[in-house]
């Protein structure tokens, strides 16, 4: 009887403590995103006097000629391809620092792991970018995220691959598989768990990204999500309504990412991270 | 077979929607400028500032059809400030800009950055009370964007009214007024510490005394001459807060409050005096649109009566970077032009209700502007203010918004704090390289 109750009341906790850590705050970001102006800038949990979510909605698209359209575009297409690029880039590193090693292995363990120490510099970034003719672009900004995420990429397959058996390799190649067919017939499917925990990780990651984008692509029609929520808030007026409405609408599509693939990434996580 | 098939597969895809990465963005920008100068502009991405920009954009088109100006758009803030000096450096800066005025200005290094306008038919028309905050030695950068403001303390009339109170015009009066309200159940004093940079209007809204007691208090203050700790008349600025903390002056909720509390509480008559500056305006009137006339303005007083006067913030300016040149710097030139004479102040009256006077000779406020402003202006007219330090000196601890906070919570004292202030601004005013540090 005393143990169930202990169980019971633990467990209870634990949903409870779950529910106000996460949900409260989605449901605060939600409320407030249906409020009128006045409601939302008492800036309170509270049931919406009034129901404005159409109108919310269709001023926080049209604010600035449907920037956040345009910001929704430029999003996706920026992950998308960064996120492309960084996976098989990574897994091709990886694959060549786990597999084939030789004098020059320690040295480029040691430039991936630099990636990671180093804060990366804005100004002589540009610099680098404009002698390229890379900056203020999409280009430019797709490559710069995918510098910035290659070493922890690589250091996630690498670890991944030292769990994959050797013998599958040797197998393809008697078999009379070249490098490229056994990289993506054979070692990129076994990838795939740790796969979708970068492609989850770096997504969100880059989605999310403010800086970069606001440095190194400066410009509307450059702009990504993040940045449009600039556009309700100041320092002597913040519209909190519409300001919550396009975080509700940003929060959207890394949430259904989550939720998608939630299982994939724990296990992704702890394959990768157990074995080194 | 299969193999290359996906390796073609993932090309493609990358291929595909690289091309798309160029076309997406071209989405929003108009190509269409026929032959005409086209010229970008920065300024803040919040709704006001846009639709001001905006606003101004399409008189100033009316008026010179040859030129088309594109308006774009920085985050407010330290980010803002970080992405202005940036690109300044790397050359990228858009053709026209808006920036602080004063010691902001000078931060961004303006004989290096921006294109020098002395002489030039832009900005003919600033007043000359305005040059110096846009200027180095002898040469102007800038003209005013918007009208200047103030600081000091918005009051609630009716319940002065019913309380049969008059404006108070030394330190003794105003806490005489506060212990009176405080009698009637009203809060007299609002803080807002839930927005740090609001726990600096005892300090940074006294300047005008500091100015009537010691008027060269400014200039000794950048060589290091003076100090908070030491002048009686700046310190008191840091004494007047603890004394309405140790007085329990305030509103409960002082320390989470934030702005549109304050002004609710004012607007709703719970609470009396609210020491905040003049362009939380707009916020006024989205929290409360019902009783924005209820609210007047005085300046925060001093030791004397007699000396009791306004301290007075100026208006962002607008600049144009060293990288631009030839038609598009005439083109920006002529931007600047029509931003500092009264079509623009037009403009400007037009798209957001004035807080204060403009800073362009020839241009007057609008008749329907509110008490607040009405009572701001009579400050000026009456030739009754002073500016802020900030637009003297160039000098400003980053930590001063934390320092008021503390004594302003009680947790520590006036004379404390402005000898920790004082540290404060030693190590920004070396960093800005001035002499006597």
């Amino acid at each position: 009887m005393n143990r169930a109750l202990t169980r019971w009341g633990l467990g209870g906790l634990a949903i409870l403590s779950s529910i106000v850590v996460f949900l409260v705050p989605f449901a605060f970001i939600v409320t407030t995103a249906v409020m009128d102006s006045r409601q939302a800038g008492e800036f309170t949990l509270a049931w919406p006097r009034q129901f404005q979510f159409v109108e919310n909605l269709t001023t926080v698209l049209q604010t600035r000629d449907y920037l956040l359209v345009i910001a929704f575009i430029n999003s996706t297409v920026l992950t998308v391809v960064s996120v492309t690029a960084l996976v098989i880039l990574g897994a091709m590193v990886a694959f060549v620092l786990q597999r084939r090693k030789s004098r020059l292995t320690g040295l480029a363990n040691f430039l991936v792991l630099t990636g990671l120490i180093m804060p990366p510099a804005v100004v002589p970034t540009i610099w680098v970018m404009q002698k390229l003719g890379l900056f203020g672009g999409m280009p430019g900004l797709i490559l710069i995220e995918i510098t910035y995420g290659l070493s922890f990429t690589v250091l996630l397959f690498r670890a991944f691959l030292a769990t994959v058996p050797r013998e599958l390799d040797e197998a393809a190649i008697i078999d009379g598989a070249g490098p490229l067919r056994l990289f993506f017939r054979v070692v990129l499917p076994l990838l795939r768990p740790v796969t979708v925990t970068i492609i989850v990780v770096q997504s969100v990651n880059i989605f999310n990204d403010f800086t970069n984008p606001l440095y190194f692509a400066p410009g509307d029609q450059n702009a990504t999500v993040q940045l449009t929520l600039f556009n309700f808030q100041s320092q002597n007026l913040t519209s909190y309504n519409l300001l919550f409405m396009d975080i509700l609408l940003i929060t959207i599509p890394p949430l259904i990412m989550y939720l998608l693939f939630n299982r994939q990434i724990v296990a992704g996580m702890t394959s990768g991270a157990v074995k080194g | 077979m299969r193999g290359r098939r996906t390796v073609v597969s993932a090309l493609t895809i990358l291929a595909i929607t690289s091309v798309t990465a160029c076309s997406a963005g071209s989405l929003g920008s108009s190509e269409d400028t026929d032959g005409a100068t086209k010229i970008t502009m920065l300024t803040d991405a919040d709704e006001g500032s846009q639709s001001d920009a905006k606003a101004m954009v399409a008189a100033f088109q009316k008026a010179n059809p040859g030129v088309v100006v594109d308006v774009q758009a920085k985050p407010s803030g330290t980010d803002g400030d970080n992405l202005i000096k940036t690109r300044l450096q790397t050359g990228t800066m858009t053709d026209v800009f808006t920036y602080g005025s004063g010691s902001l200005f000078q931060q961004i290094a303006p004989a290096n950055n921006l294109a020098a306008l002395t002489g030039d038919a832009a900005v003919a028309k600033v007043d000359e009370a305005y040059l110096p905050q846009v200027s180095v030695g002898s040469d102007v950068y800038g003209v005013p964007w918007g009208n200047a403001f103030a600081g000091g303390v918005m009051y609630n009339k009716k319940v002065f009214e019913q309380l049969n109170l008059q404006v108070p015009k030394s330190w003794s009066e105003f806490l005489a007024t506060a212990d009176k309200i405080k009698a009637a159940k009203i809060a007299p004093v609002i803080q807002t510490y839930g927005e740090t940079w609001t726990s600096q209007l005892f300090v940074l809204g006294d300047f005008h005394n500091v100015a009537a007691a010691a008027p060269q208090w400014a200039a000794d203050y950048t060589a290091n001459k003076a100090k908070y700790a030491t002048t009686p008349a700046a310190l008191a600025g840091f004494e007047h807060l603890q004394e309405v903390h140790d007085k329990g002056l305030m509103n409960s909720d002082f320390a989470s409050a934030k702005v549109p509390d304050g002004l609710r509480l004012l607007a709703s008559g719970k609470g009396a005096m609210y020491p905040i500056l003049s362009g939380v305006l707009p916020q006024l009137e989205q929290v409360a649109p019902d009783n924005v006339d209820d609210i007047g303005f005085f300046a925060l007083p001093g030791p004397d009566a007699a000396t009791n006067g306004l301290t007075a913030w100026f208006p962002n300016g607008v600049y144009i970077p060293k990288s631009t040149s030839g038609p598009k710097l005439e083109a920006a030139k002529k931007f600047l032009g029509f931003v500092a004479s009264p079509a623009g102040c037009e403009v400007m009256a037009a798209s957001n209700k004035p807080t204060g006077p403009f800073m362009v000779q020839g241009c007057s406020l609008p008749a329907d502007v509110p008490q607040v402003t009405k009572d701001i202006q009579t400050y000026f007219d009456e030739k009754k203010q002073s500016p802020a330090l900030e637009f003297l000196s160039p000098v400003k601890g980053p930590n001063l918004e934390q320092l008021c906070v503390e004594v302003g919570s009680g947790i520590s004292k006036a004379d404390k704090a402005a000898a920790l202030y004082d540290q404060d601004v030693k190590k920004q005013a070396q960093q800005l390289g001035l002499e006597g540090w």
